[in-house]
């Protein structure tokens, strides 16, 4: 068996990778793509202790998970879509006004 | 152990490389390889079914969305990264990142969480398992998950309804309405 907590420990990197490729990165694919990453480390948190307490809500956790990032990725990708066909630059200052 | 450090490293040269990628189309791919490595681990804590919905749903649905966006939109154009308006935007983050991820990291390992040391019950994370509670007592997390797919879907269909080309009116026609 893995050890549980150098695996809470990979997700809390993980997650800190994420979050800063959110700060950082200036494209909004690719913020996004970073934010998926920390989705994806929260859900392998739930994994972990769900093995660890032998209590499978925890899986539940992460099947929601999963699920919510991919009705997230579809909003998303939608408005990343429309904002590009209004300005035609994938910038995100391109929206830092948060209107038309 | 090894097998955890490989695979640990594995997944953090993904997580960087979706950083540190210049092009958007080597961030997604770079991001695949941490979605795989992920799901070796969920296969590793006995979650085959997640393992299973993390191939399908993330590295088959979720990246072929992202690389279908990716090259919709970036084909042939300048993809260098906009000047960073904000100042010491990236000094700040770099800051924030070390002490979170370190913080958390260091606290996740020095303080170690009880383990039950039962051997595990029966179908635990595998399709029967899953499917007996998800159907079971935690039917309402699966229905939720149902309406917010089905919300999802009809979200992005409202998001990317061709506008009528509004007809240019001429201007006595707004004034006598």
């Amino acid at each position: 068996m893995i050890p549980l907590n150098d695996v809470v420990g990979l997700a809390a990197v993980i997650f800190a990778v994420g979050a800063v490729g959110v700060l950082v990165r200036k494209n909004p694919l690719v913020m996004f793509m970073a934010a998926e990453m920390m989705w994806n480390a929260a859900a392998l948190v739930f994994v972990a202790y769900a093995r660890s307490f032998h209590a499978m809500t925890g899986q539940v956790m992460a099947f929601i998970i999963i699920g919510t990032a991919a009705a997230e990725v579809g909003i998303g990708l939608a408005i990343i879509v429309s904002v590009y066909h209004h300005r035609h630059r994938l910038d995100i200052d391109e929206v830092s006004q948060l209107k038309g | 152990m090894i097998g955890f450090i490989i695979l640990a490293i594995v997944s953090l040269v993904g997580a960087f490389g979706v950083i540190i990628a210049r092009q958007p189309v080597h961030s997604a791919l770079f991001l695949v390889l941490n979605i795989l490595s992920l799901a070796v681990f969920y296969i590793l804590l006995t979650a085959e079914f997640l393992a299973a919905a993390q191939v399908i749903v993330y590295a088959g649905a979720i990246m072929v969305l992202f690389l279908f966006v990716v090259t919709l939109l970036t084909a042939g154009k300048d993809d260098r990264e906009p000047k960073e308006t904000l100042q010491d935007q990236r000094f700040w983050a770099g800051v924030l990142a070390v002490l979170m991820g370190g913080g958390l990291a260091v606290l996740a390992v020095k303080f170690p969480s009880r383990s039950i040391p039962l051997s595990l019950p029966q179908n635990f994370g595998n399709l029967h398992g899953m499917g007996a509670i998800l159907w079971g007592p935690d039917f309402i997390y699966l229905a939720g998950v149902a309406l917010m797919l089905l919300t999802a879907a009809v979200g992005v269909l409202v998001l990317n309804k061709p506008r009528p080309a509004s007809k240019p009116k001429a201007r006595w026609e707004e004034g006598e309405s």
